[in-house]
């Protein structure tokens, strides 16, 4: 292996300017939020092409080298732009792989590049005349498409499943091999179905490339939602932890019929609070205690949001053609009594709320990065775990979290964006990473909280780059010796990002 | 991020500020992908975070920057997109005024450069002294080829030629009934490069019942030299202002100090803090800062006295970082110039800096040159007959790589509302006027839905937009 020799042919190829071992370059690359530490590259490279990507492989192949492919680096609480090891070329896509390569605004999709951001492409769709609108997260606004979908990442509307509404890619095998999935692998120059359809002739390769390293995506196919006339919000707030059960039954039948067409986002008092200011009580106990069951009264009512508050929205062609829906959904939140009533209205001076209509919109928002600064020192993770929309279970799952928390002394923060059959749990687990101690605290929580759901028989939806291998041991050895068997046919030298997802 | 001053060091007022700021930054770096400098260069020490940490470093030495930091420090924008992206909050327009006035007096510049800065730095916030320089600039202009190359940049970025000047130092009295009284900042260069602007200004104003005075004491905001690290031009310019601003609040009282030039807006916010050290004006100084508006904070759309009829022209609105990312202001312009029967565009990437940024496109002429013809590319794919924007120093920039109309958000207000056509449009073809449509009344019942937005809402109003896919 020959990082040097490796750097060389590179520089050869793309330009010299397009290899940068600059100190404070790799430094920055290396750096994330994780309790494990930072992982500092070998290099930083940036392709401009799918063929130079190719070429960067093949080179890869040579030299023995392992490649890390980033796209724009924002995959906060999960590992940033951070390798799984040490040591690594970083192929940055970002930086030059930057294109929207097609908008097709008659049916609906847009194909790009790796370094897209969901801003861009909001952008762009917006000064297109704002016919359509592309699914968003709630995380950074410069978060690359490709790497989220890649990632099982996902929003809040009807095109949420980020993966399940791409079509059709162009990948890089870890053989240097380019291939188009779907009907982009027609030998033709007109793939008129390629990022419309996806179960044409043969195996659906697509799924090999979610959460894996058995490829680099260069190219990826994303539908398109067409921009409603307008969007109207409802939020319930709720009083009690324990109305966690009634809200997923109450939510579950509304996802059911699909009469709510957004995601449910079942958001607690400290998730939606914590994007708007700091915890007040972590100098009190320096970090080492939870936040108290009273502390977290007094902000629920100093920012008017519940225990658990509940948002969602509907589209339609008038504010108010909306009116009907929204009032047979607040007479079916509001039945028991216990939900208060926040219109959209009043939804959109409260940050944390007007964040998620922004959500529901297709609108970038900065928003929920305050939660990043719930405790100082910039430590953050995020555990995924899901539960099957059962009230009991999910308050269940709700106690147990809870504990596992407050025994680290750390803040229960989490989010369930609900579905008709699954909510996903976005548990972030926000820690002084400057402090040792909780660094080791938010290590156990995180390592306690997956032992205690996959005894329960729930993994996690995305991880983060400390603990894959962690995750991958949990699964059954056949299905891992399968994982291994595909990395070898795909990417026999393994030089792909190895380690990643726990793949090797 | 940890820090390791000293006990002495942070005896410093200064250095006790910027240990605060950086103890704030916590690396996570989503200031670089919005950060225009870095976005075109991916050099890491061309970002906010890396900046940061060129700062720590040389304010925890101590002495004498090194050329490699100075020159870091000199090539941003101070646009600020990073504070809007940062999740912690991190201060860094402070940072950098510390930084900048570190530099100024520990760091010995090249004559040319030292040179070059005074000259900037005495002309643009003199209008007449602006006027002279412009004058000599048009007679240099035929040998522009001999000069130094900072020299040259300076003669091309001069303008051709200068309206006659206009002062508008005095009292403006409301038409009509008094709604309130208003200090204006009539500005520096501003006064000499587009008057226009300022009379615009008073108009806009007094024709809804706002009495205007301009006392004639008060000038330049101190923006351009603050941003220099001449931290001391900037303080005498903000002493002056405060002293005669405070004057009227005094005596006739105000009810808002208007600015309408973005970029001073910011720093006439900030007064109270650039004063803190200054114990004869300090509460002076923070009572004029607690009541600066940008003009578009002053009238609500609702206020507007609009005529039967709008022209619909199509308009291009441009953030200016100082008002987007500083001030915070992005909806409200966009409201006033719909609510006045515009056809308001929004501009793609408009987070980004246009590259005029004070004295930066005369002081780093590269980087504002790329900067400035990629925001005229944006501007023109909107398709739009004009462009507006609240701050000069955005429409002089983008007047250079762009043939649109660039027009300050009151000269379109005002027009709007029974002002003269500004010149800028004297060859435009106008759309035809329209019957302006009746405000939809909200039906005030709790709970109810609000009026639907205008098809082109803007963004953040996040509450739908389209003109309405067929399928809705």
């Amino acid at each position: 292996m020959s990082m040097d020799a490796f750097l060389n042919d590179a520089a050869g190829g793309l330009g010299a300017e397009h290899v940068n071992t600059a100190d404070e370059t790799l430094v920055r690359y290396g750096e994330n939020t994780m309790p494990g530490g930072d992982r500092r590259p070998a290099a930083v490279l940036y392709p401009g092409s799918t063929e130079e990507v190719a070429a960067l492989v093949r080179l890869a192949n040579l030299h023995r080298v392992a490649l890390f492919p980033t796209s724009t680096g924002n995959n906060m609480g999960l590992g940033t732009r951070s390798a799984p090891a040490a040591g690594m070329a970083v192929l940055d896509l970002g930086r030059r792989m930057n294109r929207i390569l097609e908008i097709d605004e008659k049916m609906g999709f847009a194909a790009v590049e790796p370094g897209v951001s969901f801003q861009m492409l909001a952008d762009e769709l917006k000064r297109r005349g704002g016919q359509w609108m592309n699914s968003t997260t709630s995380g950074p606004p410069q978060g690359g498409m490709i790497g989220n979908a890649l990632d099982k990442g996902a929003g809040y509307g009807p095109y949420f499943d980020h993966f399940g509404f791409s079509c059709g890619m162009e990948v890089v095998l870890g053989t240097g091999d380019v291939i188009r999935t779907g009907d982009g692998s027609i030998e033709a120059d007109n793939l008129v179905n390629w990022h419309v359809s996806k179960y044409s002739f043969g195996p659906i390769l697509d799924g090999l490339f979610a959460q894996s390293n058995y490829g680099i995506v260069t190219r990826l196919g994303v539908w398109l939602l067409p921009r409603p006339p307008a969007i109207r919000s409802f939020h319930f707030a709720f009083p009690d932890d324990s109305d966690l059960e009634e809200i997923v039954e109450l939510c579950r039948p509304m996802k059911m019929s699909n009469f709510v067409p957004t995601l449910f986002r079942v958001a607690n008092d400290l998730y939606l609070i914590g994007s708007e200011v700091p915890s007040p009580a972590y100098a009190a106990s320096g970090g080492r205690k939870s936040i108290s069951d009273d502390a977290r009264k007094a902000l629920q009512r100093e920012h008017g949001l519940g225990a658990w508050t509940v948002s969602g929205a509907f589209y339609g062609p008038s504010m108010e053609a909306m009116e009907p829906q929204v009032q047979r959904v607040v007479g079916h939140f509001c039945a028991s009594g216990k939900a208060t009533y926040i219109p959209h209205e009043e939804a959109m001076e409260k940050p944390a709320l007007a964040c998620a209509v922004a959500s529901f919109s297709g609108e970038p928002t900065n928003t929920e990065l305050g939660l990043l600064k719930w405790r100082p020192g910039g430590g953050n993770a995020w555990f995924t775990p899901g539960t099957p929309m059962d009230g009991r279970t999910a308050n269940e799952f709700q106690k147990l979290g809870r504990a596992i928390y407050e025994a680290n002394g750390l803040d229960y923060q989490v989010m369930n964006v609900a579905g008709p059959r699954f909510a996903r749990g976005l548990h972030v687990i926000s820690f002084n990473r400057e402090d040792p101690d909780e660094c080791a605290r938010a290590d156990a929580a995180y390592r306690a909280l997956a032992d205690a759901f996959y005894a329960r028989g729930v993994a996690v939806g995305r991880a983060p780059v400390d603990w894959q291998d962690f995750h991958m041991d949990k699964l059954m050895p056949s299905f891992r010796d399968a994982c291994a068997a595909i990395k070898r046919a795909l990417d026999p030298n393994g030089v792909i990002a190895p380690g990643r997802y726990g793949i090797y | 991020m940890k820090t390791a001053f000293t006990a002495a060091q942070l005896a410093e007022p200064e250095i006790a500020a910027a240990d605060g700021i950086l103890r704030t930054c916590v690396h996570y770096g989503f200031c670089t992908a919005v950060c225009p400098t870095y976005v075109l260069t991916r050099d890491e020490n061309e970002a906010p975070r890396g900046r940061i940490d060129l700062i720590r470093a040389m304010l925890e030495r101590g002495g004498r920057p090194d050329a490699k930091t100075v020159g870091h420090i000199d090539s941003c924008l101070s646009c600020n997109a990073c504070m809007t992206t940062c999740a912690v909050d991190v201060d860094y327009l402070h940072l950098a005024d510390i930084a900048r006035a570190y530099i100024e007096e520990n760091y010995r510049r090249p004559l040319s450069d030292q040179f070059v800065r005074r000259l900037v730095s005495r002309t643009v916030t003199d209008p007449a002294r602006f006027a002279r320089m412009t004058a000599l600039a048009r007679l240099a202009r035929p040998v522009r080829a001999l000069l130094p190359g900072r020299l040259r940049t300076l003669v091309d970025l001069a303008p051709a030629g200068l309206p006659p000047r206009r002062d508008f130092a005095g009292v403006h009295p409301a038409e009509g009934a008094r709604r309130m009284r208003v200090a204006l900042l009539q500005g520096c260069v501003q006064q000499a490069l587009a008057p226009e602007i300022n009379a615009a200004t008073v108009r806009l104003l007094t024709r809804h019942g706002i009495e205007v005075v301009v006392p004639p004491e008060a000038g330049c905001c101190g923006a351009f030299t603050l941003h220099m690290g001449k931290a001391d031009m900037a303080r005498a310019a903000a002493a002056r202002n405060v002293d005669a601003w405070h004057a009227e609040l005094d005596v006739g009282g105000l009810d808002a100090v208007i600015v309408n030039a973005s970029g001073c807006g910011t720093v006439v916010k900030d007064y109270a803090r650039l004063l803190a050290e200054d114990p004869a004006r300090r509460e002076k100084a923070a009572a004029v800062a607690a009541i600066a508006r940008d003009v578009t904070e002053l009238l609500a759309p609702d206020d507007l006295k609009l005529p039967e009829t709008a022209v619909p022209l199509t308009v291009a609105y441009h953030d200016a970082c100082s008002l987007q990312h500083a001030q915070k202001i992005r909806g409200r312009p966009r409201a006033l110039l719909r609510a006045a029967g515009f056809a308001v565009r929004d501009v793609p990437e408009g987070h980004f800096c246009c590259g005029s940024a004070g004295a930066y496109n005369m002081l780093q002429p590269e980087m504002a040159e790329a900067l400035g013809r990629r925001k005229a590319t944006h501007i023109e794919s909107t398709g739009a007959a004009a462009a507006a924007a609240g701050n000069l120093g955005c429409l002089a920039q983008l007047g250079r790589f762009t043939g649109l109309p660039m027009l300050h958000t009151v000269e379109l207000l005002d027009w709007a509302t029974g002002g003269p056509r500004p010149d800028a449009l004297r060859d435009v073809a106008l759309p035809e006027p329209v019957a302006r449509k009746q405000t939809v009344a909200p039906t005030g019942a709790p709970g109810a839905p609000p009026p639907a937005p205008p098809p082109d809402a803007p963004s953040d109003a996040s509450s739908g937009g389209s003109t309405g896919a067929a399928i809705w």
